[in-house]
Formats: C-alpha cells, sequence, structure tokens
C-alpha cells in the first residue's frame, strides 16, 4: 500500500464512539447467552421431501439418481434440452468419484474440469465458464428448509462454476442435507471459519439468480445462472424409477 | 407556520397527482406487506427470533468500539486492509485513491445504502471513474440520473414502458415490451461490465466481529459477480453493521429476506473472509498479490446518533424496508417525496441525524404515528418514540418563531377547554355540532368543508359525521342494563 492510502481515522471513530459510550476506554463486554432453539427431527425421506419441495418452490428443479450414471444421464438431459455440447465441471473430489468426466464423454458430452484447465490466465478461465453452457459442481451443505444450497471456496472455483455458465447443476449426496439454517449456519462456523485456515468464501445458493425490480414482476436469470438442477444422489431410494420434479411456479 | 417546508409540501403534491406512481406504490406496497405477512407466518418463533435480534443489536452498539475492534483484528489477520473513515468524503477520496493507484478506470457496483448516502459515484465521476451499478433497479436509476424510490426496489416507481423507453433512448437497442427482455438486455450489457471492471464496490448487510466475515444477501446476482470477478473488493460498510459472532446470523438471515421481500432466503447469501487466495491456475501473472480486499468502515453522522440515547436504537436498523411499505405517509408519497437517501419512518429518524437536523428536521413531521413502522421492524425499533422525540426537538430549536396557526391553534384550544369543564354548555355545544354537521353531510360524509380549519381535514379526505345521540345519551339510557 502507498502511504497516501494510510489516512486512516481509527483513533478518531474509536474515540467519538467511547465518547458517544460515556466511557474513556473500551470495555470487554461478557458476550449474550446463547440462543437455545428447539432442535427439528426428521427422517432422512423428510429432509429430502421438504429440499424438493422448497426447491421447485424457487422455481428450481430437482432430480433423483442412484447412482453415478444416473446421475450423468440427468445431466445430459439437461444439456440435450438446452442444445448444450460442452460443459463446465468443478474441481470437487465426489464428482471425481462418481468417475462424471468418463459418464459425461460416454453420453458424447465435452466436460472441461477446470480445475485442469490448461489456460494459464484467470482471465481465459472466466471468458471460457461465462461463455459456457452448463457448469456443474458439487456442493458443501444443503438446508432443507428452505431449499438452498451452500458452497465454500474449500472446493477451488466451484463458486465461479455454479455463477457464470447459463445454467448450474449441483450433485448433492443426501447425507448432506440438514434440516435447518441455524444447523448449517454452526457447521459452516465450526467446520470452515472457526479453524487455523478458515475458507475465503462461502455462498447460499437458493434458485436461480431472480429479480423483481421491474414492476415487481419476477424475472429469472439476470446476472447468475438463468436455470438451476439440484440433482440429490443417495442409495437408499425404494423407487427405482428415475424421478424429476419441475418447478411448481416456473 | 409549518415545520415541513414548501419544498417537502410541493414534492409531496407532485408524488399524489402522478397516477402511475400511486399505482406503482400501491401495488408494491400491498405487495410487499401481502408477502412478508405469509413469510413471517411461517416462523412459529417469529417474536422470540425478533426479541434476540434487538438483544444483539442492543447489545453490539453498546459495545461498539469492542466489535469494531475485533473485527479490524480479525479483517487484517485474514490479509484485507481496513480503512476508517469520520465523513463520506473520507470514503470517497480513498477509494479514488486506491483505484488511482492500482489504474482502474470503471467499477462494478452492487446497491448500498451507504454509497448512496454519501454520493460516491458523483466522487467517482468527478475523479474519471466511470461507476456503473449492476442491480437491475439502481442500473435504472442511474441511467435516468434519479433517486431511488425504495431500499429495495429502488425503480418500482418506473413502468416497464418507461424502462423500455430509457433503455432504447441510453443504450440504442429496440424498444422491449416484456419484463424479460428488458432483463436479458441488461444481463448482456452488464456481463461484460463485470468481466471488464478493475474493482466491485458494495455495502454489508452484516460485518461478523468473530471472524472477520462481510455478509451480503441479494437476489440477482450482481454481488456474486462484483465480488468474485474483479480483482479488488471495497466493501462501504457503516460501523452500525458489525455483529459479534457468526452464530448470531442465523437469526438475522432469518429476518431480514422476510421482512424485506417476503422470502424465506434470498437466492443468494455471500460470506467472505479478506481477500481470495490465489489460485494455481493464476500464477502465471506476474502481480504476487491478485486479489485485494478493503473494508472501510464508515462514521458519517452514526456516532453522532450513538450519542442520543434516544435516538441509538435506530442504530439497530438493518436496512429491510419493512417500516416503508406499512408506512401510510410512504404509501401514498413513496420514497423520492422525502429528498433524502433514506425514506420512510426509519429514513425521518436517520436522515435528520445524518445530514444535521437543520437540513431534514422537517421528515418527523411526515409520518402520522400510527405504530405500524414498530410493529413491522424486525428489531423492534420503537420508531414512533423517536419520531415524536425529534419532533419536539424540532419545535424546540424553532422556539419563539411562533406563527398564525400556532396562535388559532391555541385560541382553539382554550376555548375547548373553557366548554369541557362546563358540563350543561358541553351537552348543548356537541348537539349543536351534530346538527349542524349532518345539514353539512351528504351521505352521511362532509366531502368539502368550507370552514378553518375543517377544510384543513376535508381536503384530501371525507370527515364522518357524529350520530345522531351523544354517548353521554346513550350511558344515560343503558348504564342500568347490567
Amino acid at each position: 500500500m502507498s502511504e497516501t492510502l494510510r489516512t486512516s481515522d481509527q483513533g478518531q471513530v474509536l474515540a467519538d464512539i467511547r465518547r458517544a459510550l460515556g466511557r474513556s476506554e473500551t470495555v470487554r463486554p461478557m458476550p449474550l447467552e446463547p440462543f437455545i432453539e428447539a432442535p427439528v427431527v426428521t427422517t432422512s425421506a423428510e429432509l429430502v421431501a421438504r429440499f424438493t419441495e422448497e426447491i421447485t418452490a424457487v422455481v428450481g428443479h430437482a432430480h433423483r439418481a442412484r447412482s453415478s450414471a444416473e446421475v450423468a444421464t440427468h445431466i445430459a438431459r439437461i444439456c440435450a434440452d438446452a442444445s448444450v455440447r460442452e460443459l463446465a465441471l468443478s474441481g470437487a473430489s465426489m464428482l471425481a468419484e462418481l468417475n462424471l468426466p468418463a459418464q459425461l464423454a460416454a453420453q458424447h458430452l465435452s466436460a472441461v474440469v477446470v480445475a485442469d484447465f490448461d489456460s494459464r490466465s484467470r482471465d481465459e478461465l472466466i471468458a471460457f465458464l461465462a461463455g459456457c453452457g452448463v457448469g456443474v459442481t458439487a456442493v458443501d451443505y444443503a438446508i432443507a428448509e428452505t431449499g438452498t444450497l451452500v458452497l465454500t471456496s474449500d472446493e477451488e472455483q466451484s463458486l465461479l462454476v455454479s455463477l457464470l455458465p447459463a445454467i448450474h447443476i449441483a450433485v448433492v449426496h443426501q447425507h448432506q442435507i440438514s434440516s435447518s439454517l441455524a444447523t448449517v449456519i454452526e457447521k459452516l462456523n465450526h467446520e470452515r471459519m472457526l479453524r487455523a485456515a478458515p475458507c475465503r468464501t462461502a455462498t447460499f445458493i437458493t434458485g436461480p439468480s431472480r429479480t423483481s425490480d421491474v414492476e415487481l414482476t419476477l424475472s429469472i436469470g439476470v446476472h447468475g445462472p438463468k436455470a438451476l438442477h439440484v440433482i440429490m444422489l443417495g442409495e437408499d431410494s425404494n423407487d427405482a424409477r428415475l424421478e424429476s420434479t419441475t418447478p411448481t411456479s416456473a | 407556520m409549518s415545520l415541513v417546508s414548501p419544498d417537502l409540501t410541493e414534492r409531496s403534491h407532485t408524488a399524489l397527482a402522478d397516477a402511475t406512481l400511486q399505482t406503482a406504490l400501491k401495488r408494491a406496497t400491498d405487495t410487499f406487506i401481502e408477502r412478508r405477512r405469509e413469510a413471517v407466518a411461517g416462523v412459529p418463533d417469529w417474536e422470540a427470533l425478533r426479541a434476540r435480534a434487538r438483544q444483539i443489536k442492543e447489545h453490539t452498539i453498546n459495545h461498539l468500539d469492542y466489535y469494531l475492534e475485533q473485527l479490524v483484528e480479525q479483517v487484517t489477520a485474514l490479509g484485507g486492509h481496513v480503512h476508517w473513515a469520520r465523513t463520506g468524503e473520507d470514503v470517497s477520496r480513498y477509494i479514488i485513491e486506491l483505484a488511482r493507484a492500482r489504474g482502474v478506470t470503471s467499477v462494478v457496483k452492487s446497491k448500498s445504502m451507504a454509497t448512496e448516502e454519501i454520493e460516491l459515484n458523483h466522487a467517482l465521476e468527478a475523479a474519471g471513474i466511470r461507476p456503473v451499478e449492476t442491480d437491475l433497479g439502481e442500473y435504472i436509476i442511474q441511467l435516468a440520473h434519479e433517486k431511488p424510490s425504495h431500499i429495495i426496489v429502488p425503480a418500482i416507481h418506473k413502468t416497464r414502458e418507461q424502462i423500455a423507453d430509457l433503455f432504447a433512448e441510453k443504450l440504442k437497442v429496440g424498444r422491449a415490451r416484456e419484463v424479460e427482455e428488458i432483463t436479458a438486455i441488461a444481463r448482456a450489457r452488464l456481463r461484460h461490465e463485470f468481466l471488464s471492471a478493475g474493482m466491485g464496490i458494495t455495502g454489508a448487510n452484516f460485518a461478523v466481529a468473530e471472524t472477520g466475515t462481510i455478509v451480503l444477501v441479494e437476489n440477482e446476482g450482481n454481488i456474486r459477480l462484483s465480488t468474485q470477478v474483479p480483482p479488488i473488493h471495497v466493501a462501504v460498510v457503516g460501523i452500525e453493521k458489525v455483529i459479534p459472532r457468526f452464530a448470531d446470523l442465523s437469526v438475522f438471515l432469518r429476518l431480514l429476506p422476510r421482512s424485506g421481500t417476503g422470502q424465506k432466503q434470498t437466492a443468494y447469501v455471500s460470506f467472505l473472509n479478506g481477500p481470495r487466495q490465489q489460485t494455481e491456475i493464476a500464477h502465471d501473472s506476474n502481480s504476487p498479490n491478485e486479489f485485494e480486499f478493503h473494508l472501510v468502515l464508515m462514521d458519517n453522522g452514526r456516532t453522532r446518533i450513538l450519542a442520543d440515547e434516544q435516538l441509538r436504537e435506530s442504530l439497530y436498523c438493518i436496512r429491510c424496508g419493512a417500516c416503508l411499505n406499512v408506512c401510510p405517509v410512504y404509501q401514498k408519497i413513496g420514497g423520492q417525496a422525502y429528498g433524502w437517501i433514506y425514506p420512510g419512518p426509519i429514513g425521518a429518524v436517520i436522515s435528520p441525524q445524518l445530514q444535521g437536523l437543520k437540513q431534514a428536521g422537517e421528515l418527523p413531521f411526515a409520518s402520522s404515528l400510527c405504530g405500524a413502522c414498530r410493529d413491522a421492524c424486525p428489531v423492534a425499533i420503537n420508531l414512533p418514540d423517536m419520531l415524536l422525540a425529534l419532533r419536539a426537538k424540532a419545535k424546540e430549536t424553532e422556539g419563539a418563531h411562533a406563527g398564525r396557526r400556532k396562535l388559532g391553534e391555541s385560541m382553539a384550544m382554550r376555548v375547548y377547554a373553557a366548554t369541557a369543564q362546563r358540563p350543561k354548555l358541553f351537552v348543548a355545544v356537541g348537539a349543536m355540532v351534530r346538527r349542524i354537521s349532518r345539514l353539512l353531510a351528504k351521505g352521511g360524509k362532509i366531502t368539502s368543508a368550507h370552514v378553518s380549519p375543517l377544510d384543513e381535514w376535508t381536503r384530501y379526505r371525507d370527515l364522518p359525521v357524529p350520530t345522531g345521540r351523544s354517548f353521554r345519551a346513550w350511558w344515560q339510557e343503558h348504564k342500568g342494563d347490567e
């Protein structure tokens, strides 16, 4: 930083605050008592049902899959519907474990894993993603009560892959779904924030990008993705069919 | 004379006479009230959440120095830069110097009341730096060179036709017919801006002292793009935005979206910890620190509010806009008529403080003291009491300059007092008033009285006629009923 930028008024503002509060030095407060809320008890099936319901309520699409092949089939169908041949995959280990690049290649799709992106410039990566029809990511957590996906920068580039392409597809393991915001805030805090090297960015995603700025009319896809697909992966599903739930208010 | 300036009166008259604006305001406030009601009904412990939020804010504001120091320590430890600014000019100067030092010529901005408050865009433009508002509503307002009319939906006073015309004129595009087309035009234009800007400027909804996390709540994705794409992110944050702990977010992130737009959760919430980290992909570049994060902590009149114990709780505000929607005055005149960036009940309280009472001291009179704002507020700010206190303060300032109306008013009160103390006279005058008002009425209402001061009332509304019988007579008849 150049010296000219260092004209900070820290001392002055803090002095003004102390004077306003009627004290001459900072006092360490007793922290507030914790806020205890009754825990929500739900079964895994209930969580999946609620999560699905909330995603469709915010004009997202929810899909169920029992195997990596079914995940790939869903992705291929979404790409076909949008006439997309090339898609971006985040470098999430979950996607690699599902062997998605090979599965998608078998579906005649060209999947670029951005962690292996061979161009060296960030600008080029951004330009590539901005022109990409579909971006596929994993998630770190999910919240059933609001249909929310939580992505963090611990998985490098997943935030850009979920933001720049026109369609975002997220693959969620059923066991990643928590019932409430409070639970996920606590997990984020303890697992990602309060550690030696905190994660740099976390993002909650609830449905596709939207605005009501013109006449309060809902319009989807203003700056971020125009569509959001959530593929829920779980082995314990009773029904053998591949299920998809379309938005309730598209 | 009236404490409301001719300017405010004139702006209100203009707003009331604008049929398009009246339609837009009614639609916006009705819709928001209904959506909020539904969203709140879905939370069984809403009142407990409100009480907790208020408790957290009260605790934080009472220890603002401690929590700000903790915040600064955390942000610095994460590799972020912190700048403290006493005034809006300090904020603008810092950002301009930073932009110049980094060779930045265009910046993308997300909707931020803090930067609106200090008119950062003017300062940037004067310094030859091009600010681009990226929230759709703000983008429209910027193209039209206007001020926002609502803190959540800034361009709510404009119809789709007006916006289509504006885009056609300013952006040289074909005239859009549908809202989807308007959105698509803005998306294409602004995508380019995000990818080429050297700096993103945002506000913040919350700043967590414990972790140094800046939290931003939005629907469009423009905040994600402003903070994730350009190499430099500057957050301009009022000093009252700090909250102690990350866990506190589970309270505020349930209250804010439901109170603001009636959503259970907005499309995006970003949690930012210092500058992004260099990734392997970016390693070719020669600069070792590609990403920067600057937190600008702004006072700009907030310590003045803090010093006033009666008004201190206005610093609890989380800028949701719920008090605007339920305010009967806002519903009729909209945000621009107030003449200041913060409209509605909360604006009437904080604008005189942030701008100095002399300049905006009339605003507390632009309210009905009905209390709907306090009931809607997610942190239960006692707005009516503060509006009353500010009215009293303005009266004191006004002092001996009592005008004619004041004299008339005090005469009338004296006559009333004399009558009310004489029961027989009171009954006789009451009967007379009832008779006269029935003579003047049409269909049970007096629509236009030509006698002062009654004409002041009937100019804008009908005066209902009293029933044929006084309460006194009714009571004489019914007191033995039980």
